[in-house]
């Protein structure tokens, strides 16, 4: 499945979110991650995120596509993602 | 699914936060960018804190999505990453600066079967299983480039001649007895294909025969780099799987050398390499401009190195349907397939036939 992330919690828990996410996914700007996983790295994401953030006052939102082909992506301005597998 | 990720720039891979660093300068011409001069000495720049610094550039690789990395350019790893990438079980190749294929990090073994081990070792034993094992690899490489040529042809190149002299080649591999006969009818088929090149590719780039070390035409060095690139992958495919990575049939198995990887990559250079080729030069991609001549040979530049290892990259993801499993799979996938029918083959499940282009 293909996801997007989208996080906004706390100032001192902003890190560990971003961190571990970085693990799974990539970066496209502050606070929103995206990419491909399998069903087990999903339920693996969501229970790591469970674990870091306090549910009662964070949120996170998760947009599920079944595969990239479902979501076409716009840019407007500067283009902050790193994406590519070739450096 | 997970990836490839190529690192063409020079560089250092760091592990940070539980996941893989690969930290750049920014400006390329720095020939040392990871050491500095104090008093007279070369010491080793802090790591730690490097990719904050602004002379740097940084990338941060999903530790969960690398399904391998392929080092080309010139890539520095420090004992951390090593001890985090073995954990994870993720081999990094390595590539010289002529691009050929230097070594492998490689994480320890996790697929062990003694039986397999056995089974695999023993067929290398037997004169007359070894014997077939190596027939049916260059009948699976000499298939694949007859269907090179087939294609070709109906695009409208006269390659009548070839294919007829290939397919008589085919049909009385059964009369060879010796492992060394075969390889030797491995290289005269091979060099009948290399002499279509000139039909098949454009006139810019002339290719007059097959030069190793160091190659020397843009031809023969995009062969060599696709080559390199190619065996890196089906090392791949063979560490997820229980097979010996030492233990081989066409060629013969030495020391120090993955060379069971060689026998399987054989099978998928025509369709994995030379295509990536005839793309790139047919359809202008890759240029004079791509490469940079040397005194005694020609090799891709970075630029050079970049088009084709993206070309190699879409191709390996490429999907086809798979006629048996019914399902879609990646051109990568069908060399791990390969590697499961050579199981099968040595458990005496399934005899074993090379993948051949089906479509």
């Amino acid at each position: 499945m293909y996801v997007i992330i989208v996080y906004d919690v706390s100032v001192e828990r902003v890190s560990k979110v971003c961190n571990f996410l970085r693990c799974f996914l990539a970066w496209v700007q502050n606070s929103v991650f995206e990419g491909e996983l399998t069903d087990s790295q999903f339920l693996r994401v969501e229970s790591g995120l469970k674990e870091i953030i306090d549910e009662n006052v964070d949120s996170v939102r998760i947009y599920i596509l079944r595969t990239s082909d479902a979501v076409k992506i716009k840019t407007i301005g500067v283009e902050k993602a790193q994406l590519g597998t070739i450096i | 699914m997970k990836v490839n990720y190529y690192i063409l720039r020079n560089g250092k891979l760091l592990r940070k936060e539980n996941t893989v660093y690969f930290v750049f300068a920014k400006d390329e011409s720095q020939p040392q960018p990871f050491s500095a001069e104090v008093d007279g000495e070369e010491v080793e720049v802090e790591t730690e804190n490097l990719s904050e610094k602004p002379e740097y550039e940084r990338r941060i690789l999903p530790i969960e999505q690398i399904n391998s990395i392929f080092g080309i350019g010139r890539v520095s790893i420090t004992s951390g990453v090593i001890s985090f990438l073995a954990k994870q079980k993720i081999p990094v190749h390595f590539f010289g600066y002529y691009g050929h294929y230097e070594s492998t990090l490689y994480p320890h073994e996790s697929l062990l079967s003694g039986e397999m081990h056995i089974r695999q070792a023993a067929y290398y034993l037997d004169r007359m299983k070894r014997l077939k094992l190596a027939r049916k690899f260059v009948e699976g490489a000499a298939k694949n480039i007859l269907r090179n040529l087939e294609y070709y042809q109906n695009e409208g190149k006269n390659l009548n001649e070839e294919i007829i002299t290939i397919k008589n080649h085919i049909a009385n591999l059964d009369q060879y007895n010796d492992v060394s006969e075969l390889m030797a009818i491995e290289g005269t088929i091979r060099n009948i294909y290399y002499g279509t090149f000139s039909k098949i590719l454009k006139e810019t780039f002339q290719f007059e025969g097959r030069t190793k070390h160091p190659p020397e035409n843009p031809i023969n060095a995009m062969i060599s780099f696709g080559n390199s690139l190619l065996y890196g992958v089906t090392i791949n495919a063979i560490y997820h799987t229980q097979l010996d990575q030492t233990i081989s049939f066409l060629h013969e198995p030495s020391e120090r050398r993955f060379s069971l990887s060689l026998d399987i990559s054989e099978i998928f250079k025509p369709f994995l390499v030379d295509r990536t080729i005839f793309k790139l030069v047919n359809k202008d991609v890759i240029t004079e401009n791509d490469f940079v001549k040397e005194l005694n040979g020609c090799l891709l530049n970075k630029s050079g190195k970049e088009k084709f290892v993206r070309d190699f990259d879409e191709r390996l993801k490429t999907t086809i349907k798979h006629r048996e499993l019914g399902r879609n799979v990646s051109y990568e996938r069908l060399i791990y397939l390969e590697c499961l029918k050579l199981c099968k083959e040595f458990l005496s499940l399934k005899p074993y036939e090379p993948f051949v282009i089906w479509w």
